[in-house]
């Protein structure tokens, strides 16, 4: 019963954040809707048992990205930003590409009704015992190794380029 | 429901249930006199020497992304500082390669004079 | 799982997706729409995260978390290019930055 009412009210989270994100004509408005947005879906992995993303979720996207986008904000000139015009006449198709896009996931969803009524893995029992960083851990040092050492490669990439592009401003 | 977070999750509603309404109650009891002076940015009753939403130094940007960057760093290390004793020997090893090529960039910016403030 | 069905995760998941969609299609600031790219990882990562509960598995975590790290790149070499075509243009809107060349 409770986690239901949690799930509504992270839900109206995540949902209005998002609404006003899109519809909020200043951009710091929209990053500031979209920080209450991604607040929201901290919230959902919390409620799916996911600490350990939910920890990443707030360090990391809000507290990282989402304060590099408001340093943006703040570098380009406001004033001249906000005098252009914020939204194009596109919005027909935007909307008739949400409606494709909603249509096409509600019939996926009707045609493999049966498949989210999955089994839980033979593993459930083993994993329980321990807390999901550990889980986490384990899985990442063993199974995703490779990933996790070019996740390394691809941070050098990304100082060496945002250092390069930034420093020509100087 | 998480067995743990109730609390918390209660603690969280109350939290911006607070504010909100404070807020509404302070909108609809008080008088309202909007005037030009009261919306001005305070500076300990001085004038506001300029608009505070004026752009930024490039400085701040660069120092910025080098935090986002190693804050991603930081947090590769959280699932290995819970597990070291069973990963072993294996598992530092793998960390050193991980913290060598960062820090390869992190040289790298030092030498380029992105963290110097001039 | 207790209470909360996988598909209320989904179409909540779905419904994030296509509001990223709409906002990256009719928003002409472009730091806006790099908002939207991030509300569509979001919505991906979220379906990630319930399908993983569901199947009591944790590759669905790693693979949010990696989403996340990738997130985290492409967000600091992609607000340098928008300041470096800032710094050029002197505009915002996607619709006047239509060359790669002056």
């Amino acid at each position: 019963m409770l986690d239901t009412i949690f799930f509504y009210l992270f839900a109206l989270l995540v949902v209005g954040g998002g609404i006003l994100t899109i519809t909020r004509s200043s951009a710091v408005h929209s990053a500031i809707c979209l920080i209450g947005s991604l607040v929201g879906v901290a919230g959902l992995y919390l409620l799916l048992h996911a600490e350990f993303l939910f920890a990443v979720q707030i360090v990391l996207y809000i507290g990282g990205i989402m304060v590099l986008f408001l340093f943006v904000i703040m570098l380009v000139n406001l004033d001249e930003a906000a005098r252009e015009r914020q939204f194009n006449g596109q919005w027909w198709l935007a909307l008739a590409c949400v409606v494709v896009v909603g249509l096409q996931i509600a019939w996926f969803m009707r045609k493999g009704a049966g498949a989210f009524k999955l089994a839980p893995a033979a593993a459930a029992a083993a994993s329980a015992a321990k807390g999901n960083t550990e889980a986490i851990a384990d899985a990442l040092f063993s199974e995703y190794l490779l990933p996790f050492e070019i996740a390394s490669v691809l941070l050098l990439v990304a100082v060496v380029g945002s250092v390069v592009m930034a420093k020509k401003r100087i | 429901m998480p067995d743990g977070y109730l609390q918390i999750f209660i603690f969280l509603a109350i939290a911006i249930a607070f504010p909100t309404v404070t807020i509404l109650a302070a909108k609809l009891i008080r008088p309202s006199a909007p005037s030009i002076t009261k919306l001005e940015a305070y500076e300990c009753g001085i004038k506001a020497a300029s608009d505070s939403r004026g752009r930024y130094t490039v400085r701040f940007y660069i120092i910025a992304i080098l935090f986002v960057i190693f804050d991603v760093e930081t947090i590769f290390l959280f699932p290995f500082a819970v597990r070291y004793k069973t990963l072993g020997w294996f598992g530092v090893a793998e960390i050193v390669v991980f913290l060598a090529i960062l820090i390869v960039g992190y040289v790298w910016a030092w030498k380029k004079g992105a963290l110097e403030w001039v | 799982m207790t209470g909360v069905p996988l598909s209320w995760y989904l179409i909540l998941s779905a419904l994030l997706f296509a509001l990223g969609v709409a906002g990256f299609l009719f928003r002409r600031n472009i730091i806006t729409v790099f908002m939207s790219i991030e509300l569509m990882l979001n919505a991906v990562n979220l379906s990630f995260v319930a399908f993983s509960y569901q199947l009591k598995q944790v590759n669905g975590h790693i693979f949010t978390f990696f989403v996340m790290v990738v997130a985290a790149a492409e967000a600091a070499v992609g607000l340098a290019i928008i300041l470096t075509v800032f710094k050029n243009r002197e505009t915002l809107n996607v619709d006047e930055v239509n060359s790669l060349k002056n």
